[in-house]
């Protein structure tokens, strides 16, 4: 087995751990882990293919390296933004969990 | 002023007036304007020919207008119901600040009626056809009464069903016209050879006959007749109705002879004609009774034109428009007496005996109208049962009528204040003039045929009959069950229960599917799902 | 038969500018504002979403005049290494859309977040601005990318710009709607980018242009593109996966609720059809078409039943924010099947777009106005709305128009696309799509008919808290009436919605 389809295998796994935890978790912060568990999951998919589409002389492709890069910047603006609203709402209330919402309280 | 613009005109009028309510202005001439704005209707009825047509520009969805006999009838008989209706109700509504609204729903039922006489596109028909139908909701509900608002939701659900109906049946006949045209005349020749044609003419069937109350789709009008005001009653009984009339005259083929489709309409319409008249003579509250016997006089009339449908006679046409007019003015004058009649003496001179003359007239008491259209009549309804069954009716439609009359004398109380008699005896007038008339634009015999000691005998014994039959009724008329109006819709607690039931149950369906975890495993679930449909190719 | 794949502009066209323009003024106006501090936020915002508007148009008429589509090669750099621009005839249409309807937000959200003089503002108005520019831009960037990498870019943007608009007003509820509102849109975005990574996998470019030759129906490229659907059918709410919705959209200021649902979720809907039908065509199968139908009709039929039993004003407008979303999945059985020889000369291409302007149109103009009646009163309990109509007649006025819409009554751009639908299903033998629209006609005047019916009963007015500027209830008036006079579109398959597309001159149109 190459490293890359190791690697893939890797990817996937990630993947499926994230889906898992954001489905399943009620804690918010535990949502956002998952989700940056699932994002790098896809991101070393990506990398597995930069591995794969490697031209001669070169080490890997280099646009799924650019593709993981703005991934990158953009989970990482996520989790930002993400988080922040997390904290806003403990502030606002010291809730951390995910509750279903029943609508005809949301705002006013 | 040439025809096209008379045309505009008819339109125009009422759509600048109802602009014009919203300057207070106006707004303090409303009785002025209600008379005013349909007299280019009644000017484009009596003065333009057969056949003057109007395109409208682009910008104005490019609808077009045309006059045909049938419409040119109508939309006269129409014109002058909302004529006096319209002076009826600036008078009663005179220094009344809610005037103002009651005559913007006043103007837009009027646009949208005016309009569907004349719509000769499946577009500007369905147009308005709509804007009457749902502009009337604000009459019927100008009471704010529960029972108005009762009445309101009823009429404006079964409305938008009826809607939706015809929206389904003109596309169907839109896609089988070869070039997509939108013009009734186009649509309606491609019957001949639509695959889609039975379809298309379920649908039309249905929401016609649900606009002018055909069994079992009668359960508004008792309600909507009872809760309107007495002007708003009128145009709505008398006019509004009568868009489905001319829905039914203008697009069922003639030309192609549909035996099943025409007998469709001849068992519904006769069924519904004695319907009426079973349920009207139990109800107490003569506007109920009058509604009633609309449901009663609209099923002969489809009758009528189902009998002109199976045989392939357009002539039929002609002579139920002729029918309609006749009622227009009738249905419209006796919600108006309703308003006038008190028990003076005057009241019973110039309220009570013109209104028997109205009255008996739908049943076909010679020398009026009803027997004039009767007599037109009698040649589509054949010798068979059908005929029987249409001579029949005659007997109900007078014992409905003069329990109609027995119910407005002992219920004078109804009579409204400050009413003027004018519009009622102008509308009485009409309705006993205007067939004479109109006659011989209908039948190609002379006048002097339906003066013959024969034909009036022929007209006189069902009459007879029915007055012997009413005052039976007036001596055991107690024995029978108390209906409430709607009869069929009082079933309706049923139906809400169970449309609330079902609402509740879809809530908690929803409240479920909004769970975190239900809404992701089922985002995960569906990109599965479709990516087996997608495999499964074409 | 799989379709001709989509012709590449060699070159950036001559107008071609203008399709940067559009995506960085609004960018421009961020770092201005930035620059200059907060005090002249609402000013810089103002006059750049004049020139954006004036960008949108020219854009239209770039698009109309030339028969073809514009076209900007940024850098020069040509796909596959590059990324292209495109504006064809529908992104033309969907751009000059947005234009007017964020403009209209923008001169409407004066009211609320307007600054007297050169003042620091609340941190609310600040970001609003902000914002409100940033969806602006991302919108834009949705409508003209052509390369799906580029796409997800505006994806993101356009979804981090729209969850802090939820929780402006900052309640406890309104941030729980917007964390809800973020987790699930990027659970969307991770799963669409999986399936990028899929495609460039399998083909080797991410242009839609070059994708449209290459891709093959075969496993990896169902399991790719199910994968992107499924994350942008989260973003665009369709059932079941509304759950974030109703609370974002109605806890959400006016303006705020308005350009949610008029514009930011028809962003993910643009990308789905873009997909399908752009960059693997051929690949939407019988099955996998009715099934979205499927879903969209489920959407009607709840989101209409749940429309009616709604207490909250602009918990009803939310809800049929949903129902609405679903007539938009109708184009792809109807504009598939075989009654027309390509998918966008078919009457269902027009009639599906013109559900969605209209939908835009009416749509921002009911939370523009229970905006204005929740500003009156102090609250939206539909229930005590009895008589607001003597209030506020015109408000009232544009919500019945906008609800005209909604139910598909002539003259609206709401019937039009409806006959145009309907028809399709007629033709196509699909009769069930049909029923489903009827029925979802039905309700949406169930529902349209409760608000009105309460709003101009004929007891006293209620008590107004505040009194609304007339030019705001003009404002409503004037975008519920651009849904109306969409109603003016003739009857036909629009020729300009097939500007851009291949074989649009070749094939007869119906």
């Amino acid at each position: 087995m190459t490293s890359g389809v190791l690697l893939g295998y890797c990817g996937a796994v990630l993947v499926g751990l994230g889906l898992f935890g954001l489905v399943t978790n009620p804690e918010i912060l535990r949502k956002i882990l998952a989700f940056n568990v699932l994002g790098n999951g896809v991101f070393l998919l990506f990398g597995v293919i930069a591995r794969r589409g490697a031209a001669a002389g070169l080490g890997a492709d280099p646009v799924p390296q650019a593709l993981v890069i703005t991934g990158i910047v953009v989970a990482f603006s996520a989790t930002a933004m993400a988080v922040g609203l997390l904290v806003r709402l403990n502030k606002v209330s010291g809730q951390t969990i995910m509750t279903s919402d029943d609508p005809t309280n949301s705002g006013k | 002023m040439n025809a096209e613009m008379l045309l505009v005109l008819t339109l125009a009028l009422p759509l600048v007036t109802l602009a014009g309510c919203l300057s207070r202005q106006f707004r303090r001439h409303v009785a002025v304007l209600l008379v005013v704005a349909p007299l280019p209707a009644l000017a484009t009825a009596c003065l333009l020919a057969d056949g003057s047509t109007v395109v409208l520009p682009p910008a104005l969805l490019g609808l077009t207008l045309v006059l045909d006999r049938p419409g040119a009838m109508l939309l006269g008989a129409a014109a002058l119901l909302w004529i006096t209706a319209g002076a009826y109700a600036g008078r009663r509504f005179r220094g009344n600040p809610d005037g103002a609204r009651f005559a913007v729903w006043w103007l837009m039922t009027l646009t949208g009626n005016l309009g569907a006489f004349l719509a000769a596109d499946m577009v500007g028909f369905y147009l308005f056809f709509t804007l009457a139908s749902l502009a009337a909701y604000g009459l019927v509900v100008f009471d704010g009464s529960p029972e108005a608002k009762r009445a309101a939701a009823i009429y404006v659900g079964l409305a938008v069903f009826g809607e939706a109906l015809l929206l389904m049946a003109f596309v169907l006949m839109a896609t089988a016209t070869p070039d997509s045209s939108l013009l009734i005349g186009d649509a309606v020749a491609s019957f001949a050879t639509s695959p889609w044609r039975d379809y298309a003419m379920a649908f039309l069937i249905l929401a016609f006959g649900l606009k002018i109350g055909l069994f079992p789709f009668h359960v508004w009008m008792p309600l909507t007749y009872s809760a309107a005001p007495i002007p708003a009653a009128a145009v709505l009984s008398g006019s509004a109705v009568k868009v489905g009339v001319i829905g039914l005259i203008r697009f069922l083929p003639f030309e192609i002879p549909m035996h099943n489709w025409g007998e469709v309409l001849v068992i519904a319409g006769l069924f519904s004609t004695f319907y009426g008249v079973a349920i009207g003579i139990t109800q107490a509250n003569p506007k109920t009774v009058l509604a009633y016997s609309s449901v009663s006089q609209m099923g002969l009339l489809a009758a009528v034109l189902g009998m002109g449908l199976s045989a392939g006679e357009k002539s039929a046409a002609l002579v139920a428009a002729f029918s309609a007019t006749f009622h227009v003015l009738v249905k419209g004058g006796l919600f108006l007496a309703i308003g006038v009649a008190t028990p003076t003496k005057r009241g019973v001179w110039l309220v009570f005996v013109p209104a028997v003359v109205l009255a008996l007239g739908l049943g076909g008491l010679p020398l009026t109208g009803g027997a004039l259209a009767k007599l037109a009549s009698k040649p589509f309804m054949g010798q068979g049962i059908v005929g029987v069954l249409a001579t029949l009716s005659a007997i109900g439609s007078t014992l409905l009528m003069l329990h109609f009359l027995r119910r407005m004398w002992s219920s004078t109380t109804q009579s409204e204040a400050r009413a003027s008699l004018l519009p009622w005896l102008a509308t009485a007038l009409a309705a006993i003039v205007l067939p004479w008339i109109l006659y011989s634009v209908v039948r190609d015999e002379p006048l002097r045929d339906a003066t013959l000691p024969k034909e009036i005998w022929e007209a006189l014994w069902p009459v007879l009959l029915g007055s012997l039959a009413s005052l039976a009724l007036w001596r055991w008329g107690r024995l029978l069950p108390r209906l409430p109006a709607g009869d069929v819709i009082a079933a309706d607690k049923g139906l809400v229960r169970l449309a609330d039931a079902s609402g509740a149950a879809m809530e908690k369906i929803d409240r479920y599917l909004r769970e975190w975890p239900v809404a992701t495993a089922l985002l995960v679930g569906l990109a599965t799902l479709l990516s087996v449909s997608a495999s499964l190719g074409r | 038969m799989v379709p001709d794949a989509i012709v590449l502009s060699d070159a950036t066209t001559a107008d071609g500018y203008l399709l940067v323009l559009a995506i960085i003024f609004p960018v421009i106006g961020i770092l201005l504002t930035l620059a200059f501090g907060g005090r002249y936020v609402e000013r810089i915002a103002l006059v750049l979403l004049l020139a954006g508007l004036v960008v949108a148009i020219a854009i239209f008429a770039a698009v109309l005049r030339d028969d073809q589509s514009l076209v900007y090669i940024v850098g020069n750099w040509k796909p596959p290494l590059g990324i292209a621009l495109r504006a064809d005839g529908v992104s033309a249409a969907m751009m000059l859309t947005i234009a007017v309807i964020i403009c209209a937000i923008g001169l409407y959200a004066r009211g609320e977040f307007g600054q007297s003089q050169a003042t620091v503002p609340t941190r609310a108005s600040y970001a609003f601005w902000v914002l409100l520019l940033a969806i602006w831009s991302g919108l834009n960037a949705m409508a003209v990318g052509a390369d799906l990498f580029n796409l997800y870019v505006a994806l993101e943007l356009l979804t981090f710009a729209a969850v802090p608009l939820v929780c402006l007003k900052g309640y406890e509820e309104t941030i729980k709607a917007a964390l809800r509102y973020m987790l699930f849109a990027l659970l969307g975005s991770v799963l669409y980018l999986l399936g990028i990574a899929l495609i460039y996998g399998a083909y080797g470019t991410l242009d839609i242009a070059l994708l449209s030759d290459r891709v093959r129906p075969e496993p990896i490229a169902w399991i790719a593109a199910a994968l992107m659907t499924a994350g942008l059918l989260a973003k665009t709410a369709l059932f079941p996966l509304h759950l974030w919705l109703p609370p974002a959209h109605a806890g959400a200021p006016p303006p705020g609720s308005a350009v949610l649902s008029a514009l930011v979720v028809k962003g993910s809907f643009i990308l789905i059809v873009r997909l399908w039908f752009d960059a693997m065509p051929g690949l939407l199968s019988f099955a996998a078409a009715q099934l979205l139908a499927a879903l969209g009709a489920g959407a009607i039929l709840f989101g209409s039943v749940l429309a009616l039993r709604q207490a909250r004003l602009k918990l009803l407008i939310a809800y049929s924010t949903i129902a609405q979303i679903g007539y938009l999945f109708f184009i792809f059985p109807l504009a598939s099947g075989d009654s027309a020889s390509t998918p966008w000369s078919s009457i269902a291409w027009t009639g599906g777009w013109l559900q969605l302007f209209s939908h835009a149109f009416a749509k921002a103009a009911m939370f523009m106005a229970a905006g204005l009646i929740a500003e009156a009163v102090g609250h939206d309990q539909i229930a005590d709305l009895r008589g607001i109509g003597r209030a506020l007649p015109v408000t009232i006025f544009a919500f019945g128009l906008a609800g005209l819409s909604l139910m598909g009554v002539p003259p609206s751009g709401g019937f039009v696309a409806k006959w145009m639908l309907l028809s399709a299903t007629v033709m196509e033998g699909q009769w069930w799509w049909a029923v489903v629209m009827l029925v979802g006609g039905l309700l949406a005047g169930g529902y349209v008919f409760m608000v009105l019916g309460k709003a101009l009963s004929s007891t006293t007015p209620p008590v107004l808290r505040v009194s609304i500027p007339r030019h705001s209830e003009v404002l409503v008036l004037a975008v519920a009436l651009c849904a109306v006079l969409l109603g003016l579109v003739p009857l036909q398959p629009s020729e300009f919605l097939t500007i851009g597309r291949p074989d649009i001159h070749t094939t007869a149109l119906q």
